[in-house]
C-alpha cells in the first residue's frame, strides 16, 4: 500500500457525493410538497373518493284539472364498475341478464374510456328474479351492483305518445355535443314534451361521495355523506292539456290513421294532441328491448310519426275560407257576389268536377255546402300572390312553434315556388285552381290547421300553439307562467263575419257539409274537406271550434284514407268538443242518443 | 463513568438510529394500522428489541475478536447463502427465506455484514496492494461470490448493494483513480445508454473530461475510453434486437410512469402520498393514500411515503437529517481511526446504507428506477433491521476502537 495515501482527499470525495445525493432529495422534496402539494393534494382525494352519480327523479306532467299524467316509477338498473370487473364472471354474469356476452363487453368498454371507475349500466330496470341473483351472487360477481333509477308511468287511460313524447338512452354523439351534464347510460328526452322541455323535466344529479381503497372496496361514506350532493327532482309542467278529450280522441281514432288538434283558443293552448297509431311510451320509459324498436321503426302505418304536426298533405275544403276571407278583406268580392254552380267548371281544356249542383251561391253558402265551382272562380279572380299572403298570415307555410321540437313547415307555393319549380313564365292560371279548394301542391299539418281554426273562432288572434301551461321550477319553488305569444290578423268585421257564418251554418243548417259535427245544447261551427290523394282513398279532415258564440275550443281532425271528411272526421271533432265544454260525453244520457241526420242532409254531406 | 462514556460511545449515532427505528415502528403501525396494531407491527417490534440487543453486544465485541472471526463468518456466509438456495422458501418469487413455521430468516442480509467484515480484513492487511492483479481480484471476489448466490435466488436489488459497497470500499482502500474508472466508466456507460444517445454522450464527455484533469496516461485513457465506447454501443444494440415487449420492460424500469399501470403505478402513489402530505402531513394515521392502502405493501420498500404523507416535509426532512448525520459522522471517524480495519469497515457500511438509502428514497420520490430495495432501520422485514443494526453496532465499535491500530 502506498505510503502517502490519506483518508483526508478520499473524505471529501464521499463528502460530496453524499451531499449531492442528499440536497438532490431535500430538492425533489421542495418541489413534491411545496411547489406540487396542491396538485397531488388534489390526486389524493381524487384516488380515494368516488363519485356515484345518483338519479333525479324526473319532472312530473299534469294536465289543465291538475291530472297526474307523467308519473315515476322506481326501477333498478344493473351495473359494472369496469376497473373491477373480471372476465371469469362474464359467463355467470350474462346468464343472469339474459344479455349476449358481445353486448356485456362493449358496454364495458365503453365505460371504460369515460372512467374505469364508476360503475356503468349494463342493463336497466331488470325485473325482481334478476335482482335478487344479483344480490346472491354478489360475493362473486366484483364490481357488479344494482342501482335504483325511476321509470317513467303513465297513470291514465291515454298514451299521448307524440305529446309528452319518450325518453331513451344518450347516443354517443349526443354524448359528444351536450357536454357536461350526461354520462353514458344517462337518460334523455327524445321526444314530444319530453325532448322539447328537457332542460327543466331532467333536474340536477345528485352525487354521493364514496370513500374506496385501492382496491375500490367501499369503505363508507366521505365525510359521513355530509360532502354528498343531494339530487333536485326535475321541475314539474302543467300542461294546457285535458287528458280525458286526449284520451276519447285516442279511443276515436284507435284503429285509424290520423290526428286530432285540439286547442284553446283563448290563449293557443293544446287540448289535445294526438297522432294515431301511436305507442305504449311505457315501452320506451326506460330500457328498450330491441324487438320493441325494430317493430316500431318497420311498422308502415310509421307509428313513432306524430301525424298531429309532421304530416304535409293537402287541406281539402277546409282551406276554402282563406281564399275567402283573402277576397272578402281584399274587396274583390263582397258577401253578394253570387256564381251560379252548375256542377262543373271548365278552364281552358280542363274540366273541374263539384259534388253538386249548387246554383246560384254567394260565400257563405259556398262555405256552407263546400261549392268548389264558387272557389275554382275566386281562386282565378283572386290570384295566387293575393292568396299567398293571406295564407302566410294564417301561418302555413311556416312552424307554428309549438313547444315540441317535431314540426313540420308544409307547404304554402307562391309565385316563387311556381317560377322555381316550373321555369318562369311555363306555368299558368290552371296550376292554381285547385288551390282555392285545397288541393294541389300544398302541405299543411293537424296543427296548422287546428290554429287556422283557432284564428277564425277568435276572429284574427293567432296564438303560438303551446303545450306547457306552468313550469313548477323544484329549486327555486318559483312557478313560470308560459305568457300565451298572440299575432293580430288585422281583417274587417264583417270578414270574419261572413266566414264564421258560412262555418256555422256548414255544422248546423241544412245542406251543410258538417251536420255529424253537431254537439245538444252547444253551437258548433265548423268545415269539412275531403283530401284526394294518389295513395288510396281519401284524407277526411274536419275544422271547428265551438261554442261559436264564444269558443272555447278549436280543433282539427284528420283521419286518413277512409273518405269523407263529413262522415268520418267531423263526429269525432264533436265528441272531442262536447267531451271538453262538458267534460263528459252526454249524448248517451239523453233521449236523442244519436244525432240523426235528415235525408237530405246526409246526401249533402258530401263535400 | 460520565468521561468513558462521552468518549466511548458516539451519542449523536445511538440516537439517530434509535429515533429512526422508532420512526420505522410508527410508520409501519400507520401503514398496517386496522382498528388497532397490526401482526407487522408486533413483529416488528420485537425485532426491533432483538436488533437493539444485537447492536449493543456487536458494540463491545473486542476489536481483536472480530477481525478473528471474520474469515470463518465468512466462509459459514457463503454455506448459508447456498444452502437457502437448495432448503429455502420461495417467497414473491425469490429462495431467499429460511423459514422456521412463521418465522423466517433471510441470510442475504446477514452475509451483508460478514462480508463487510471480510473484506476490510483483507484490505488492511499491509502486504495487500490493490495495483496487483491478484490482489485486487481476490478483494473481487469476496463481493462477487455472494453476489452470484444472491442473484441466482435471484434476488437483483440486494445484489446491487453488495456492488455498491465493494467500489466505494476499494476506492477508500487506496484503490487508483485508473482503477476507479475502469471499474465505473462502462457500467456509467451502459445505464447511460438505455437512457438515450445524450446521456451517453454526456457520460463520454465527462470521462474525457476526467481524463484531462487527472493527467492520465494517455494509453490507459484511451484503452477505458475504448471500452467504455464498446460497451454503451453494444447496449444500445442488444436493445435494438430485444423484442418490443422486453424494451418496454425495460423503459418502464428506467421511467415508471410510462406505464402508470404497472410498475409505474407504485412510484405514482407513492408520489401522490409524498405531495399530498405537504408541508405539515396529514396527521398520524391520517394520510389516505396509506390508510387506504393505495401503495401495495408500503410497509416495506415504500415506508418512506408514510411520514411522508403523514407529516408532511417536517417528518421526511427529519428523516433525511438523521440518515445524514450517521453517514456523515461516520465518514468522519472512518477518516481519523487509527486503523485500517476500523476505518473500512465503517466505510464498508456507509456505503451500504447509502445504496440503500438513494435507491430506495429516489425510487419512493420517483427519481430512480423502482429497484425493490428497503429502507434501512424503518422498512419492515425482521432480518433487514436485525442486520441493520448490527451495522450500527459496528459503526459504534468502530468508534470505541478509533484510536486502536
Amino acid at each position: 500500500m502506498t505510503e502517502n495515501f490519506t483518508y483526508h482527499s478520499r473524505k471529501n470525495v464521499f463528502y460530496v457525493i453524499l451531499g449531492i445525493i442528499f440536497i438532490v432529495f431535500f430538492a425533489r422534496l421542495i418541489q413534491l410538497q411545496f411547489l406540487y402539494s396542491e396538485k397531488y393534494g388534489k390526486m389524493s382525494a381524487e384516488n380515494a373518493i368516488r363519485n356515484v352519480a345518483v338519479a333525479p327523479l324526473r319532472g312530473y306532467m299534469y294536465d289543465r284539472n291538475g291530472i297526474l299524467v307523467v308519473d315515476n316509477r322506481p326501477a333498478y338498473n344493473v351495473t359494472v364498475t369496469p376497473v373491477e370487473f373480471e372476465n371469469k364472471n362474464l359467463e355467470l354474469l350474462t346468464e343472469i341478464l339474459k344479455m349476449e356476452k358481445e353486448e356485456v363487453l362493449e358496454r364495458i368498454e365503453k365505460g371504460k374510456k369515460y372512467n374505469r371507475f364508476s360503475p356503468v349500466k349494463i342493463k336497466r330496470d331488470v325485473d325482481f328474479q334478476t335482482l335478487s341473483f344479483v344480490e346472491e351472487y354478489s360475493g362473486q360477481l366484483k364490481g357488479i351492483e344494482y342501482q335504483f333509477e325511476p321509470k317513467r308511468y303513465y297513470p291514465t287511460k291515454a298514451h299521448g305518445s307524440h305529446l309528452v313524447g319518450y325518453i331513451k338512452e344518450i347516443t354517443e354523439s349526443q354524448l359528444q355535443k351536450l357536454g357536461d351534464f350526461y354520462r353514458q347510460g344517462d337518460i334523455i328526452g327524445a321526444s314530444g314534451l319530453e325532448a322539447g322541455y328537457e332542460k327543466y323535466l331532467r333536474g340536477k344529479k345528485g352525487f354521493e361521495l364514496i370513500t374506496v381503497d385501492a382496491e375500490g372496496k367501499i369503505i363508507g361514506n366521505f365525510n359521513d355523506g355530509k360532502s354528498d350532493i343531494q339530487p333536485v327532482e326535475g321541475d314539474d309542467l302543467e300542461l294546457t292539456l285535458d287528458i280525458k278529450v286526449q284520451a276519447l280522441a285516442e279511443s276515436l281514432l284507435s284503429d285509424k290513421r290520423g290526428a286530432v288538434v285540439a286547442i284553446d283558443p283563448n290563449d293557443g293552448g293544446i287540448i289535445a294532441l294526438v297522432s294515431k297509431p301511436d305507442f305504449n311510451p311505457e315501452l320506451l320509459s326506460g330500457v328498450t328491448p330491441f324487438s320493441v324498436w325494430q317493430q316500431l321503426n318497420t311498422d308502415p302505418a310509421k307509428p313513432l310519426f306524430n301525424r298531429a304536426t309532421l304530416t304535409n298533405y293537402p287541406p281539402g275544403s277546409t282551406f276554402k275560407m282563406l281564399l275567402a276571407l283573402a277576397a272578402l278583406q281584399e274587396g274583390i268580392i263582397d258577401e253578394n257576389w253570387r256564381i251560379n254552380c252548375r256542377g262543373s267548371f271548365t278552364f281552358g281544356n280542363k274540366v273541374f268536377k263539384d259534388m253538386h249542383v249548387h246554383g246560384s251561391t254567394n260565400v257563405v253558402e259556398a262555405i256552407q255546402r263546400s261549392c268548389n265551382v264558387f272557389f275554382y272562380q275566386l281562386m282565378l279572380k283572386t290570384g295566387l300572390p293575393t292568396w299567398t299572403k293571406y295564407g302566410k298570415q294564417f301561418g302555413f307555410g311556416t312552424p307554428t312553434g309549438i313547444d315540441i321540437l317535431e314540426e313540420n313547415s308544409g307547404l304554402l307555393p307562391s309565385e316563387e315556388y311556381y317560377n322555381r319549380r316550373y321555369g318562369k313564365g311555363k306555368w299558368t292560371q290552371g296550376y292554381l285552381v285547385s288551390l282555392g279548394i285545397g288541393q294541389g301542391e300544398l302541405g299543411v299539418s293537424p296543427l296548422q290547421l287546428a290554429a287556422y281554426a283557432m284564428a277564425m273562432a277568435n276572429e284574427g288572434k293567432y296564438y303560438k300553439p303551446h303545450i306547457v301551461d306552468k313550469i313548477k321550477e323544484k329549486e327555486s319553488k318559483k312557478i313560470i307562467k308560459v305568457e300565451p305569444v298572440m299575432r293580430q290578423i288585422n281583417l274587417k268585421n264583417e270578414v270574419w263575419k261572413s266566414v264564421r257564418e258560412g262555418l256555422y251554418r256548414a255544422v248546423n243548417v241544412a245542406g251543410g257539409t258538417g251536420a255529424s259535427a253537431r254537439v245538444p245544447g252547444i253551437n258548433v261551427a265548423g268545415k269539412t274537406g275531403t283530401a284526394q290523394n294518389p295513395h288510396g282513398k281519401d284524407h277526411a279532415w274536419f275544422i271547428g271550434f265551438a261554442p261559436y258564440e264564444n269558443p272555447k275550443i278549436a280543433i282539427c281532425v284528420l283521419v286518413e284514407n277512409v273518405g269523407y271528411g263529413g262522415v268520418f272526421a267531423a263526429p269525432i271533432a264533436g265528441l272531442c268538443i262536447e267531451q271538453f265544454l262538458y267534460g263528459e260525453i252526454i249524448r248517451n244520457k239523453l233521449n236523442q242518443p244519436k244525432i240523426i241526420l235528415t235525408k237530405s242532409e246526409t246526401e249533402q254531406i258530401r263535400d | 463513568m460520565q468521561n468513558w462514556f462521552s468518549e466511548n460511545i458516539n451519542l449523536g449515532i445511538l440516537i439517530s438510529t434509535l429515533l429512526l427505528v422508532l420512526i420505522g415502528l410508527g410508520s409501519i403501525y400507520s401503514a398496517t394500522y386496522d382498528a388497532g396494531a397490526s401482526d407487522f407491527f408486533n413483529r416488528q417490534l420485537i425485532w426491533a428489541g432483538i436488533g437493539l440487543a444485537a447492536m449493543l453486544i456487536v458494540m463491545f465485541i473486542p476489536f481483536r475478536t472480530l477481525q478473528l472471526i471474520s474469515y470463518p463468518l465468512y466462509i459459514f456466509s457463503i454455506l448459508l447463502l447456498i444452502a437457502v438456495l437448495i432448503f429455502g422458501k420461495t417467497v414473491a418469487g425469490s429462495k431467499s427465506w429460511f423459514g422456521f413455521g412463521s418465522f423466517g430468516l433471510q441470510p442475504s442480509e446477514f452475509v451483508k455484514v460478514t462480508c463487510v467484515l471480510a473484506l476490510a480484513t483483507y484490505l488492511s492487511d499491509k502486504k495487500i496492494n490493490l495495483s496487483r492483479f491478484k490482489n485486487l481480484s481476490v478483494a473481487v471476489s469476496i463481493v462477487l461470490i455472494p453476489v452470484a448466490l444472491i442473484i441466482r435466488q435471484p434476488d437483483v436489488g440486494t445484489a446491487i448493494i453488495y456492488v455498491l459497497m465493494l467500489i466505494p470500499v476499494l476506492y477508500w482502500a487506496g484503490a487508483s483513480l485508473t482503477l476507479m474508472l475502469i471499474i465505473i466508466s462502462p457500467a456509467a456507460a451502459a445505464v447511460a445508454a438505455l437512457f438515450g444517445i445524450t446521456p451517453f454522450l454526456i457520460v463520454l464527455a465527462t470521462l474525457l473530461i476526467t481524463f484531462f484533469v487527472l493527467k492520465e496516461n494517455k494509453l490507459i485513457s484511451a484503452i477505458i475510453f475504448s471500452i467504455t465506447v464498446l460497451v454503451g454501443v453494444s447496449v444500445q444494440f442488444i436493445y435494438g434486437k430485444l423484442a418490443p415487449y422486453q424494451q418496454k420492460r425495460i423503459d418502464a424500469f428506467l421511467n415508471p410512469e410510462a406505464d402508470p399501470l404497472g410498475s409505474g403505478y407504485n412510484v405514482i402513489q407513492s408520489k401522490v402520498a409524498i405531495g399530498s402530505g405537504g408541508v405539515f402531513g396529514k396527521g398520524f394515521l391520517e394520510g389516505s393514500q396509506t390508510q387506504l392502502n393505495f401503495i401495495p405493501a408500503q410497509w416495506t420498500d415504500f415506508i418512506y411515503c408514510v411520514p411522508a404523507e403523514e407529516f408532511g416535509f417536517v417528518g421526511s426532512i427529519l428523516i433525511l437529517i438523521l440518515f445524514a448525520y450517521i453517514l456523515f459522522r461516520s465518514i468522519n471517524v472512518a477518516s481519523t481511526a487509527k486503523s485500517r480495519f476500523a476505518s473500512l469497515v465503517t466505510m464498508g457500511v456507509v456505503s451500504i446504507f447509502t445504496a440503500h438509502i438513494l435507491i430506495n428514497i429516489g425510487m419512493v420520490m420517483g427519481i430512480m428506477p423502482v429497484i425493490g430495495v428497503p429502507l434501512p432501520l424503518l422498512s419492515y422485514g425482521g432480518s433487514f433491521l436485525l442486520s441493520s443494526m448490527l451495522m450500527v453496532g459496528l459503526l459504534l465499535n468502530m468508534y470505541i476502537n478509533r484510536k486502536e491500530y
